[in-house]
Formats: structure tokens, C-alpha cells, sequence
């Protein structure tokens, strides 16, 4: 078919052949010695003993907050294993250890088989081992045989603040997620591994790397001797310092108390997150024991949804203070004067309309500049001038901020929220189910179809406060300062919208003064009322203040609480003094 | 016949007795991975695992087998450039176990590698089986080298060592089938032998007396010979030198991780006394399936693929091993066999190059169990557990068989 015949000679085929059968010569030739010659020396070392490797732990790296309080450390306790092939019978020595330690057979069963990893290797059983209960089973050592208690690290949380959103916590890992990890971490079943927070975000560094040591066992697997050679040793894992500030925190979650909400603190020169609250939460404490599925089940079902960090997964209307993107559009495109007033009647019709947008004051804000629509949050001022921008312009500007983007913050499971743009629309409404300039007066204000985090809402406030060059938010205090993209506005248009928020809080009439400070402290913000479909409105405050020469942020979110001026903005208020007093007591030291 | 049959079985009685050789090797492995798999019915053991390897493999066998070879002769290149590309995807993606060896597919990983294997063979075969070529002449071993090289040196950067060394096995035997003078062979292989040998005094002087006496009896330019043999004996005098002097421990250390990424952490020697142990335990007629101590104990590490024939010496004994051996000797013997008596140059060098394949991983694996060659993550064709490496076992059998059909 092809060129050219086989001109493959047969002194090469013998030539190859012989290679060939060299080469297995050499293999069975030394097969055999292994195994007929010198038989008696490996049978004997395998029966009598051989050496193995066995895994060595060091402890998990801590966590603390920024002034070194320790957050989450390490407590021992006891654990209880079985090899499966070393029982005499299961079921009664089972029914024993179910005696001792009040844990069901069914649940002891359905462990044996979850953390199973094979006939021969420990699997673990129970967990947090009394003393009573390993004298117990030490007094019994003679029916129990194949059952082993060994120590085992766990974690232990502060006391004051245990807050399972940014913690996180670990778990014990089973054979199925086994394959999907980095394999040069080693891990194996019954391990712990971080598994939410900033547990599973810095596992690498918190983990301890694990060591070899060698010894020597009978064919039963028994220790004989340990030989100290080529031991690697086990490393404990780095400690984390995180940028939280338990204080502020514990501080701010009393605040917030029993209302569902978020409080958020940041460091906006460096990005650091001093608060983090998402309430209502769960004490970490329930990873301590064995936790029932019951009360797992409760906690999954609780319709205030305890397990959401609702700083980072929560998605709420912004509100009011999406009214400042409209008024960037405005000023930095040179669309209108600032100083130019427009008249609040209460009310606003749009041209060749029969619908009339309301204001929320009935009787009008009078003559409105753009400093005191932003104090005052006037309804129809950005009715009137949204009218000025495309759609796709003020989509645009709302994702410069950030929106619709994540904030990169170094968390697990951060969800990005929603700026509708024209597609939205038109797969949403259809074609013709929607006008650009209907859907923007919705858009001004902060509502419809816009969903945002709390922390998104924090970066937001943050660009404002730092002019556009903005430090990446993080809660890991030793992480270098990074930046987001710049945002390119001119001073005149931050200036602008800075003072507008002065008013909000320190001018009469603004709808923040509840926040107003006594002390020098001069509070910049803006208080949202953001109508949703769940009840209540959300109460927002999302503002800036600075403090010995620093900038400082925070937002305020509780949910379905009523208006931002009147629950929102105290409790900003309030923490803007404890943080003010916080600095002062810190400086006589 | 029918075209089923005719497809199976070829034109020649040897491609059916290649299946039954396969086909027992298999059927070996898998008994093998039964018995040290502890669920071996769940979807997660190794045996369950392999049947499904096997079975898709045996898909891809019979779609390969349906494309004709002047087809694969005549794009060659084009086959060569594409697997190139193939390898370069990996270092684009993020790194697998710190190596750019995969292609991650979510449910298994692909090794481009592998089938850069059989594209360079190919492109040699091509070039060697041109009818213009005077194979006698020096020049002829410098393109295939070239073409080793270029897909060697692509691997090792991965880095894989392993399969860097297996891409140069088949270019030996490939060229001697050729008919390339085998002066000129030993000349290429003499300075890789040279470096190894310099290592020990007394071999060196073993080997530098051996080389001496075939520079005696070959033919050729005394000058020249004299040259390449004192250049030779340079190179090995200087290479201890070299490497015990000029890199200090901590370069040396480098280089040696840079070779071997996939040194267990737990130590390799570890790794070895551990087979040993196995292997000489299992004595004449070893311990009974199920049985091994070093096995069952997971005394030995990686069982269920670069150790495997470690375990079936201990289950099986000497005896266990002895089949197995014959099987494999049989395999090579046979596919030399197809490719003797194949009527197309080309086919026939393709076949002795993927033989070649085949038979560098057998060695090397085997030997590395037995403590005859270092640790290296080389599986043992058709009984090794393993997904990718058992489809290019597959795609090697389906391109024999098309090959064989002329």
C-alpha cells in the first residue's frame, strides 16, 4: 500500500530479541534471588517486624486580632480509633462502647464506614474522650481489643468572640473530598482542614507540615522500636494576626444586639477590616463537641439564617446611597451646575406621563441644590436629573465602584450582587417591557433589580473617602496593602459629593444627624431607606470619619429595621465614639 | 472472513496471539488491584476504577482502528506538531502537583506527553522509511535525534523525567532497524555510558578497556577514532570532577530535585526497602491472594501503580512473577514478530519504536521494584493501575493493529 516493502533485516530482529531476553534475564534472575535464595531473610524480616512511617503532627497555627488577642487556639483531647481487622467481634465490642460512651450504635456504625480507610489503618470512632471514659475503656482493654485512644488538637475559641462568619471553622475530612485536595499537603481521612473563613482561606499557612517517623512494627502492626533515623520533623503552623479589632467587634455586635443586620469597620488607608459583624450568628462552640444532627438541622433551617455572613453573601437594595452614583455622573460629566437648584414640590412627573413619583417629604423639599439633595436625600432633585444620563453610563459608573464585582476579600463563598444593565432588562421584561428612563428613576434611588453586600457597600464608601485610590479590604493584618483599580474623577467632583455628605450628618435638616458627634470627630455619610419585598425597609448607614490623622469607614446595616436616619444612624453614631474614646485611652498609653 | 473478525484479528495469526497475551495481563492486573483494593466494588477503588479505564480505552482502540495508515503516514508532521502543542497547553494552566504534565478534564487527567511519544515515532518512522534516504550514511541519526530531543527536552521542562528518558528509547532499536551503521550507533550511545560508568573506578576501567577493543575492531579513520575515544575517556575523568567540585551540595541538590519532582517526602529509599521486603517474602509461590503482609499492611506505598508487580511477587511468588515475565517476553517477542514480517517499511519501524515503548516501561519499572534502577513514577504497561497510560497502551495496540493489516 505504502512506498516502500520491509527491508528489516534479520540479523536485526535476532539482534533486538536478544536484547530482549537479556534484559528479562536480568529481572527473573533477580527475582529469583529475592525470593528463592534469600527467601528466609525477607520472610523473616517481614514477619518479625518492618519498618514503617508513621505521620507526626505539630500544632495548627493560632489566630489573633491586631493588638494580640487570641481569637481561636489549640486544646487536646482524646479520640478513639478501630482497626477494623484487629476486632474479635464487632457488634458486642461495639454495644461496649456505646455503654461507656453514650454514643449510639447506629452512629458509631455510620462513622466506622464514613472515615473507613481500609482494613488495616485506624479509623476514628469518637471524639472528646473523658477521662472517666478512657479509664473506662482502659479497664476493659481485654474485650476491646482492635479500639485505640490516641490525643488529637482541637481548636478552642475565645469565649467573648466566637464569630463563625470570618473564623471560620474546621472539619474532619472523609473519603470523599480527598481527591479534590493539594496532594503535597498530605492529607487523609479524619484529618482536620479548614473549612470556612479565614480557616479555609489561610489553610496553607495555619497548617502544621506534617513529619515522618520511622519505626518498627510486628506483622500485627504492634510498635516494637522506634529508630531515629531520617525522621523528618513535624512544624507547627503559622500563627494568623488578623486586622480585627475584638474590641470594636464585641462592641459593635452588642450594638446590633438581637436585630438582624451587619456592622461593618475599615481602616481605609490600609484596607483592614477592624469589625466584621454579621448578625444573628452562632457560637463556634458547636464544633467543639459531637453536635446532633438535630441541632445542626435547626441551625440550617432558622429562617434568620445564622450560618450567612450576610456581610459578604447577604444581597440587599442599597438604597439612598446609590443616589451619590447619579450625582458622580453628574458633576464629572459637566451635565448640570451644582450650584443650580431645582424645585421639590413633593412629587415628580415625568414628562408625557400620567405617573406621579413621590418624594419621601409630602411637602416638598422647596429649592434643591446638589449639597443639600445629598443631605437631605430629595427624591424628585435626582428624579429630575437623572433624566440627564444614558443607562448604560450609569451602570458604568456603578460598577467602577466596585459594583458587581468582588471586593477580593480574603473570604470564602463572597457573592458579587447585581447592577442591572439593558440585557438585564430585556431578558427580564422582554423588548418593550421597560423604558431606559423609567427604569433609572428606580435606579437613583437605589432600588429595583440592584442588589449589593454590605462590604461591597464598604468599598464603595471607602473610594469616596480615599478619592479614588482605594486599599483593597482584607482581614489578614500581615497582608501587604494592595489597590484596586483607580477611579479618575477630579478633585472638584469628589469635593463636591464630600460635602454633600458633611451636611448629611453635621448640618441641620440632613437626614444623619442622629450620628452627629459631640467630639471633634467630624462623621461624613449617607443614610439609606431601602424598600424590599421582605417587610420593613433595610436601614443603611454607609460613611467615613478621621481620627489622628487616619481614615476610617464604616456601614451599618440592619435589616428590615425602618429608616436609615432614624436606626441606622445612631447606632453609627455611637460607634464612632467608642471607637473615638478606644483612640483617645490607646494614645495615654 | 467477516470485517469484525478481520478488524480482530488482522491478516496474520500473530495479532490474535498478541490479544491473549494482553488480554491475560489484564486480566492479571485486575485480579491483582481486587486484592488490595479495600472496597473493590465501589466506584472509588482502584479495581472499579480500571475496569471503566478499560472500558473507554477499548472505544478509543476501536475508533483509531477504523483510520487508515497512509492517513497517519502522510500527516505525520502534522500529528507531531499537535501533539507538541498539546504539551505546551499544561504550562498555561494552573500547575498539578506542582508539575505541568496534566490536562485537567475534571474527571480525569490527560498526559500529553504520552502521546507525544507516539507522534515522535511516527515522524521518525516517516523519515526512515523514505526510499531516498542512504542509510549508511553518518548524517542519517541526526534527525531523528533532533526530533527526540525536541520532544524530550519540551517534557523535561514539565518536568518529567521519566517520560524525557522513555521519548530516546525507541530512536536506538528504530535506527538499527533501519539498517544505520552500528559504528555509529555506538557512538552515540558511548559518552551516556561513559558519564554513568564514571561513577565507579573499576567499572570505568571495565568499560573504557570494552571501548577500546570496538574502536580496534571497526573500520575507519585511525585519527578520528582515536579522537572520539580519548574524548570519551575526558569526559568521564571530568565529570566526577565536575560534579563534586564545581556545584556544591546545595546546587547539586537543586539539580537532583529539578530531576526527580516526585521524591516522596517519606524518602525513596524507603520506598525500596519496603518492595524488597515484599518481593523476597513472597518466596517461590508467594503468600496467597489477599495474603501479603507488606501489601495488605500498606507497608508499600503506591501499590496499585508503580508498585504492583511488587505485590504480585508477594501474593503470587517467584512462580506469580515467572508468568508475568513470560507474558511480557511474549508481548515484545510478538509485536517484533508483527513488525519482522510486516510487508511495509514504514508500519514495520512504528511498530518497533511503540514495542520500544512498551518495553522501556516494563524495564524500568520492574527493575525500580527490584532496587536495579532508581524511583521513577513509570507504570507497568496493561497491569498498572492508571488511566491515562493505560489508553496510550490501547492507542499502541490499535495503531499495531491497523499497521499489521498490510
Amino acid at each position: 500500500m505504502l512506498k516502500i516493502e520491509n527491508k528489516a533485516d534479520i540479523f536485526h530482529y535476532r539482534t533486538l530479541l536478544f536484547v530482549l531476553f537479556f534484559s528479562i534475564s536480568i529481572l527473573l534472575s533477580r527475582y529469583f534471588y529475592l525470593q528463592v535464595i534469600d527467601y528466609e531473610r525477607y520472610s523473616s524480616k517481614s514477619q518479625v517486624n518492618s519498618i514503617r512511617a508513621k505521620a507526626t503532627y505539630a500544632p495548627r497555627g493560632l489566630i489573633l486580632d491586631r493588638n494580640g488577642v487570641v481569637l481561636v487556639e489549640n486544646y487536646p483531647t482524646y479520640i478513639l480509633t478501630v482497626t477494623p481487622y484487629k476486632l474479635s467481634d464487632k457488634d458486642s465490642q461495639f454495644k461496649v462502647i456505646s455503654e461507656i460512651t453514650d454514643i449510639s450504635i447506629e452512629e458509631l456504625n455510620r462513622r466506622y464506614k464514613k472515615y473507613n480507610q481500609g482494613r488495616f489503618l485506624p479509623t476514628v470512632i469518637a471524639k472528646n474522650l473523658t477521662f472517666a471514659e478512657i479509664s473506662q475503656i482502659e479497664e476493659r482493654r481485654l474485650e476491646l481489643k482492635g479500639f485505640q485512644y490516641k490525643r488529637f488538637d482541637e481548636r478552642l475559641y475565645n469565649d467573648v468572640l466566637n464569630d463563625a462568619h470570618f473564623l471560620g471553622y474546621l472539619r474532619e475530612l472523609d473519603r470523599e473530598s480527598l481527591p479534590f485536595l493539594d496532594k503535597s499537603q498530605l492529607y487523609r481521612a479524619g484529618e482536620l482542614i479548614g473549612w470556612q473563613g479565614v480557616e479555609k482561606q489561610y489553610e496553607k499557612q495555619l497548617r502544621y507540615s506534617k513529619g515522618v517517623e520511622y519505626i518498627e512494627v510486628d506483622t500485627f502492626g504492634r510498635e516494637i522500636n522506634r529508630i531515629n533515623e531520617n525522621n523528618i520533623p513535624a512544624y507547627p503552623g503559622n500563627n494568623l494576626i488578623l486586622s480585627i479589632d475584638a474590641r470594636l467587634q464585641q462592641f459593635s455586635k452588642n450594638l446590633l444586639n438581637d436585630k438582624k443586620g451587619v456592622i461593618l469597620i475599615s481602616d481605609v488607608d490600609t484596607g483592614d477590616i477592624l469589625t466584621m459583624v454579621s448578625n444573628p450568628s452562632y457560637s463556634l462552640d458547636i464544633y467543639r463537641g459531637e453536635t446532633s444532627d438535630g441541632d445542626w438541622d435547626s441551625l440550617l433551617k432558622d429562617e434568620n439564617k445564622p450560618i450567612i455572613n450576610r456581610t459578604i453573601s447577604g444581597l440587599y437594595p442599597p438604597g439612598s446611597s446609590f443616589k451619590l452614583i447619579t450625582a458622580f455622573n453628574l458633576v464629572e460629566d459637566g451635565l448640570l451646575d451644582p450650584e443650580d437648584s431645582l424645585m421639590c414640590t413633593g412629587s415628580y412627573t415625568p414628562p408625557g406621563s400620567s405617573n406621579t413619583f413621590k418624594c419621601w417629604k409630602e411637602d416638598g423639599h422647596g429649592l434643591v441644590d446638589l449639597n443639600k439633595a445629598i443631605a437631605q436625600s430629595c427624591n424628585v432633585y435626582f428624579y429630575e436629573t437623572v433624566q440627564l444620563i444614558k443607562l448604560a453610563e450609569w451602570t458604568n459608573t456603578a460598577k467602577t465602584f466596585g459594583f458587581n464585582f468582588k471586593t477580593d476579600i480574603d473570604l470564602p463563598n463572597e457573592l458579587i450582587g447585581q447592577i442591572p444593565d439593558k440585557e438585564f432588562f430585556i431578558n427580564t421584561y422582554g423588548r418593550w417591557g421597560w423604558s431606559e428612563r423609567g427604569v433609572l428613576l428606580n435606579l437613583t434611588l437605589g432600588q429595583g433589580d440592584i442588589l449589593v453586600t454590605p462590604l461591597q457597600s464598604l468599598r464603595y464608601i471607602n473610594h469616596i473617602a480615599s478619592k479614588g485610590k482605594t486599599a483593597k479590604l482584607k482581614l489578614n493584618a500581615s497582608k501587604e496593602i494592595e489597590y484596586y483599580e483607580d477611579i479618575n474623577f477630579s478633585e472638584q467632583t469628589w469635593q463636591r459629593v464630600v460635602n454633600g455628605l458633611y451636611d448629611v450628618v453635621n448640618v441641620d435638616g440632613g437626614s444623619g444627624w442622629r450620628a452627629k458627634q459631640e467630639s471633634e470627630v467630624k462623621l461624613y455619610g449617607k443614610t439609606s431607606t431601602a424598600e424590599n419585598p421582605h417587610g420593613e425597609p433595610h436601614a443603611w448607614f454607609n460613611g467615613f470619619f478621621d481620627l489622628n490623622g487616619k481614615t476610617y469607614s464604616l456601614v451599618v446595616l440592619v435589616e428590615n429595621g425602618g429608616g436609615g436616619g432614624a436606626v441606622a444612624s445612631p447606632i453609627a453614631g455611637k460607634i464612632v465614639s467608642f471607637f473615638t474614646d478606644l483612640n483617645i485611652e490607646m494614645a495615654e498609653k | 472472513m467477516n470485517p469484525f473478525n478481520s478488524f480482530l484479528y488482522g491478516s496474520n495469526e500473530y495479532i490474535g496471539r498478541l490479544y491473549l497475551i494482553i488480554s491475560s495481563l489484564i486480566a492479571f492486573g485486575l485480579l491483582t488491584l481486587y486484592s488490595i483494593s479495600s472496597e473493590p466494588l465501589s466506584l472509588s477503588s482502584s479495581f472499579s476504577r480500571q475496569i471503566i479505564f478499560i472500558l473507554f480505552s477499548l472505544l478509543i482502540f476501536f475508533l483509531i482502528g477504523r483510520i487508515n495508515i497512509k492517513t497517519i503516514h502522510d500527516n505525520s508532521t502534522l500529528i507531531y506538531i499537535f501533539s507538541f502543542l498539546l504539551c505546551l497547553i499544561p504550562f498555561f494552566l494552573s500547575p498539578v502537583e506542582n508539575t505541568y504534565r496534566w490536562i485537567d478534564f475534571g474527571l480525569f487527567y490527560i498526559q500529553p506527553g504520552e502521546y507525544l511519544k507516539c507522534a515522535s515515532i511516527i515522524l521518525i518512522a516517516k523519515y526512515l522509511s523514505n526510499h531516498q534516504l542512504e542509510v549508511k550514511e553518518g548524517y542519517v541519526v541526526i534527525i531523528p535525534i533532533i526530533i527526540a530531543l525536541m520532544s524530550s527536552l519540551l517534557v523535561l521542562n514539565q518536568p518529567d523525567l521519566g517520560t524525557a528518558v522513555i521519548i530516546f528509547a525507541p530512536v536506538l532499536p528504530m535506527l538499527l532497524w533501519a539498517g544505520v551503521n552500528t559504528f555509529n550507533l555506538f557512538l552515540l550511545i558511548a559518552p551516556v555510558i561513559t558519564i554513568i560508568a564514571a561513577a565507579n573506578n573499576i567499572i570505568f576501567n571495565i568499560w573504557a578497556l570494552i571501548m577500546f577493543l570496538i574502536f580496534l575492531t571497526f573500520q575507519g579513520n585511525f585519527i578520528k577514532k582515536i579522537t572520539i575515544y580519548f574524548a570519551n575517556i575526558f569526559t568521564g575523568l571530568l565529570f566526577p570532577f565536575f560534579w563534586n567540585d564545581f556545584l556544591n551540595g546545595y546546587q547539586r541538590q537543586r539539580f537532583l530535585d529539578f530531576l526527580n519532582p516526585d521524591l516522596d517526602p517519606m524518602g525513596s529509599s524507603y520506598h525500596i526497602i519496603q518492595s524488597i521486603t515484599a518481593i523476597g517474602s513472597g518466596g517461590l509461590f508467594g503468600k496467597g491472594w489477599g495474603q501479603g503482609s507488606q501489601t495488605q499492611l500498606k507497608f508499600l506505598p503506591v501499590q496499585e501503580s508503580d508498585f504492583i508487580l511488587s505485590v504480585i511477587a508477594e501474593e503470587f511468588g517467584f512462580f506469580g512473577i515467572s508468568i508475568i515475565m513470560i507474558l511480557f517476553f511474549m508481548l515484545i517477542k510478538t509485536l517484533l514478530d508483527i513488525a519482522f514480517k510486516c510487508s511495509d517499511y514504514f508500519s514495520s519501524l512504528v511498530i518497533v519504536g511503540l514495542t520500544s515503548i512498551l518495553f522501556s516501561h516494563i524495564f524500568v519499572n520492574s527493575a525500580m521494584t527490584i532496587g536495579l534502577m532508581p524511583v521513577k513514577g513509570l507504570p507497568t504497561p496493561f497491569v498498572s493501575a492508571g488511566g491515562s497510560f493505560m489508553l496510550l497502551c490501547f492507542i499502541i495496540l490499535a495503531l499495531v493493529t491497523n499497521l499489521s493489516k498490510n
